[in-house]
């Protein structure tokens, strides 16, 4: 924010000098007063602002611990000026937190909007974050790029009914789906490691439990698995015994879960106390799993346990506003942070990537019709990989990569407790496989 | 006996006070043509939070139930807004009834939940409030806890809906106030009045307790559904656990406790405090939430009347006539205007 008030300030000098050199020349005509102002007008008034809506603190505050880096890095990148059409614009990024809360992300997102003016919204990690605030975008006809949040709990958690015409404007999405978790689930479960393929399936009652006990069980039962599914339970359920006690009835050798972290820690434990993690073979977990903090608090336990992966820094891809590839990204917030990288740092990188695309795309960025308009067509690659809204699934809906990977115990001397490994690439050969599945077993 | 007293409700000053009122009213009226989106977005949620404000108030201050359940019927309201509109009714006629639907909800729960006394009371209703959710999380329309969208919203321009539903709000919220204020100086008024001093002897004096408490349980049930449907339909999305979550009934006990509990004018500004506090404070977290919970036990510890409370019992304020006024005239000075007055409704 102090980088872009110098920058205004520095401008209005300039702008003030251009002014009193053109009335110093005044008596050289019109035409030559005119010109040099007008340059010094693009350079110092036009400004873009970009709304960018995250949890940063309160249950998950996990997914927004790279967010300060990844826009620090952004406005560093941006800080000449984004040329759009001939003109160059300063582009501010005023990022909130929403506290996890999706009342306030509502609020956030009203005052973003009518009080800050902003020209785009950006938004990422979860429903509770993503839905209210794209709600009150599309509410306020203002162009909203969101991502981390399954697509359907997006498309069809804010009233989109299937078969029938998609009810958005202003709104668009990008991110994995049932169907990139049934390719890499599917790709994983078939691999080395042998199974009776009876599957336990733990999925609570709520927008992504639903989702994939609607959608994606139902290809693994296709696709020859025995999906075990004791049914809904409410999210913060403290006991698991009925649903242990069915999995092990069943001899279920593989585990598939989307719970939210502290239910599967809860779980965890539990089936570790009743003996069910001894008969398992593959642990795939969802929703959880996906930073090393929530794997380090089950110690022993979380070592093998395997969770598909939206980004990774093996990922061939580099981030077009920041010039970064992906290990370098991962290797700068390291540096910077001190922290081991985690998977949200591409993604909400990714977002920033496709946000100034489909906003150079529009050729009028600060014309929210034609920016709606260059998010729907928009196709660019982004960190996470190709981002393609001429192909997604429903309108206003593109599909990002998930790939397989497995959190395992690091190798003595480093610097971390777990290393966290793709294991297989089925939706995107370009991505590098660094290890093959290993069997689940308590260290 | 030898003085000669009159009594009246309202002094001179409070005359010219419901005139810069009238003044104040008319303004907000007028606000979708003066103000700007952002403003008129604030003041829906302000308009909202006076709205719980003196519903929990009605309840606990004059009904003398203190309910921490209260986000069931803000819940409700919110769903039978969404649900109706899904059926295909007018979007704008589905969501007051979102308030009706409230208040009918609190008149089914009043028949087994008024058997319940203090404490049990409280936790009875926050157990219901979980309970409806969860009756709610079966509706196909709500899918769990994913909840949907009221998109026909989005049909109206932003301006238009923005306009239509801060007049709706306003409309509400003044509404409840006029109920209320006609509520207290009737005879149920007295009879409210009188429980909240003390329930046994206003037992012993004949006021029909278990009616008038039914009346100001289902009286509140309304002003929180339809804050539930009016803050439908400001924010369009409803999770059911943002609905129906415990911290609408905090939010209320806070502006409650605050502003003055019991008082007509202490919910009101204890809902200005509130909103003044989020606003400034809300972008702390934590920190602000702790703060917010320290104030409320402060307050109830060292000021249980709230700061309103405080300013009437010190100055005597009044700003609405919701009470009497027993003016003493000395025998030796016939002609002159009231010299003491003595508040009939004190709480003390």
């Amino acid at each position: 924010m102090t980088k872009s008030n110098d920058q205004s300030r520095s401008g209005g000098s300039s702008r003030r000098q251009v002014l009193a050199t053109g009335l110093g020349a005044a008596g050289m005509g019109a035409a030559s007063t005119l010109l040099p102002t007008r340059r010094a007008w693009a350079g110092a008034e036009k400004k873009l602002k970009i709304g960018f809506i995250s949890p940063r603190t309160g249950p998950l505050a996990g997914f927004g611990e790279a967010d300060p880096f990844v826009l620090d890095l952004a406005r560093k990148s941006l800080a000449k000026g984004l040329t759009i059409g001939g003109d160059t614009y300063e582009v501010v990024f005023l990022d909130r937190d929403t506290q996890s809360d999706p009342t306030r992300a509502s609020q956030l997102a009203k005052d973003l909007i009518n009080g800050a003016k902003i020209d785009m919204m950006l938004t990422t990690s979860t429903p509770e974050v993503v839905n209210p605030v794209a709600d009150a975008c599309e509410a306020a006809g203002m162009p909203c790029l969101s991502t981390i949040e399954p697509w359907e709990s997006w498309y069809f958690g804010r009233g989109a009914k299937p078969g029938q015409p998609c009810p958005f404007k202003w709104s668009y999405h990008f991110c994995f789906g049932v169907e990139q978790f049934a390719q890499t689930y599917l790709s994983s479960w078939n691999g080395d490691v042998k199974t009776n393929r009876k599957v336990a399936a733990l999925a609570p009652n709520d927008a992504d439990g639903n989702a994939v006990r609607q959608h994606l069980f139902p290809i693994l039962r296709k696709a020859g698995f025995d999906v075990i599914d004791p049914g809904g339970y409410e999210d913060g359920a403290t006991d698991f015994s009925a649903q242990i006690a069915h999995f092990k009835r069943e001899k279920c050798e593989i585990l598939t879960t989307f719970p939210i972290p502290p239910d599967f820690t809860r779980f965890w434990r539990q089936a570790a106390q009743q003996g069910l993690t001894r008969q398992m073979k593959i642990v795939e977990v969802a929703k959880t799993g996906l930073f090393p903090s929530q794997i380090e608090v089950l110690g022993p336990l979380g070592y093998r346990i395997a969770a598909a992966a939206y980004w990774h820094p093996v990922f061939p891809y580099a981030s077009p506003v920041s010039g970064l590839t992906s290990a370098q990204l991962a290797t700068a917030y390291e540096h910077q942070s001190g922290h081991q990288w985690q998977q949200q740092l591409g993604a909400s990188m990714s977002l920033i990537d496709a946000g100034i695309a489909a906003l150079k795309a529009s050729g009028m960025p600060t014309n929210k019709v034609a920016l709606a308009a260059s998010m729907g067509k928009l196709k660019t690659t982004t960190t996470v990989g190709v981002v393609d809204f001429t192909t997604g699934p429903v309108p206003h809906v593109a599909t990002t990569i998930l790939i397989g990977a497995q959190w395992i115990k690091s190798k003595p001397g480093s610097k971390y407790k777990l290393d966290y490994n793709t294991i297989e690439n089925i939706e995107d050969r370009k991505v590098p496989v660094q290890a093959k599945l290993l069997p689940y077993r308590m260290a | 006996m030898n003085q000669n007293y009159s009594i009246e409700r309202g002094t001179s000053k409070i005359r010219i006070l419901l005139a810069i009122l009238l003044i104040l009213v008319a303004g907000l009226a007028a606000g979708p043509l003066l103000l700007s989106a952002n403003d008129l977005d604030h003041l829906i949620v302000l308009f909202i939070y006076i709205i719980l404000a003196i519903a929990w108030n009605a309840l606990a201050g004059y009904g003398g139930l203190v309910s921490v359940g209260q986000q069931a019927f803000f819940g409700i309201g919110a769903y039978a807004a969404i649900r109706l509109s899904y059926y295909g009714m007018p979007v704008y006629l589905a969501l007051p009834l979102g308030g009706v639907a409230g208040a009918a909800a609190a008149w089914v729960a009043s028949l087994f939940m008024l058997q319940l006394r203090g404490g049990e009371f409280a936790i009875g209703m926050w157990v219901l409030a979980t309970l409806i959710q969860q009756l709610v999380s079966l509706d196909p329309l709500i899918q769990g806890s994913t909840g949907t969208s009221l998109l026909v919203l989005n049909h109206f321009s932003p301006a238009a809906r923005r306009a239509d539903t801060y007049w709706l709000t306003l409309a509400v919220l003044l509404g409840l106030l006029g109920l209320l204020f006609l509520l207290l100086r009737s005879r149920q008024g007295a009879a409210m009045q009188a429980i909240r001093d003390d329930e046994e002897a206003a037992r012993s004096v004949g006021v029909a307790v278990a009616p008038t408490k039914r009346l100001v349980f289902v009286f509140a049930g309304f002003g929180a559904g339809m804050a539930g449907a009016l803050w439908l339909a400001a924010s369009i999305t409803f999770q059911p656990g943002t609905y129906f979550g415990v911290q609408w009934t905090a939010y209320m006990i806070f502006m409650v406790l605050v502003g003055g509990i019991g008082t007509f004018e202490g919910p009101i500004l204890g809902a200005l405090l509130f909103f003044a506090l989020e606003t400034m404070f809300g972008a702390t977290g934590v920190w602000y939430l702790i703060g917010l919970g320290a104030a409320a036990v402060g307050f109830a510890l060292f000021a249980p009347r709230g700061i309103w409370g405080a300013l009437e019992a010190r100055m005597g304020w009044r700003l609405l006539p919701v009470g009497y006024r027993l003016v003493l005239v000395p025998e030796s000075q016939h002609d002159a205007a009231a010299s003491a007055a003595v508040q009939f409704d004190s709480h003390a």
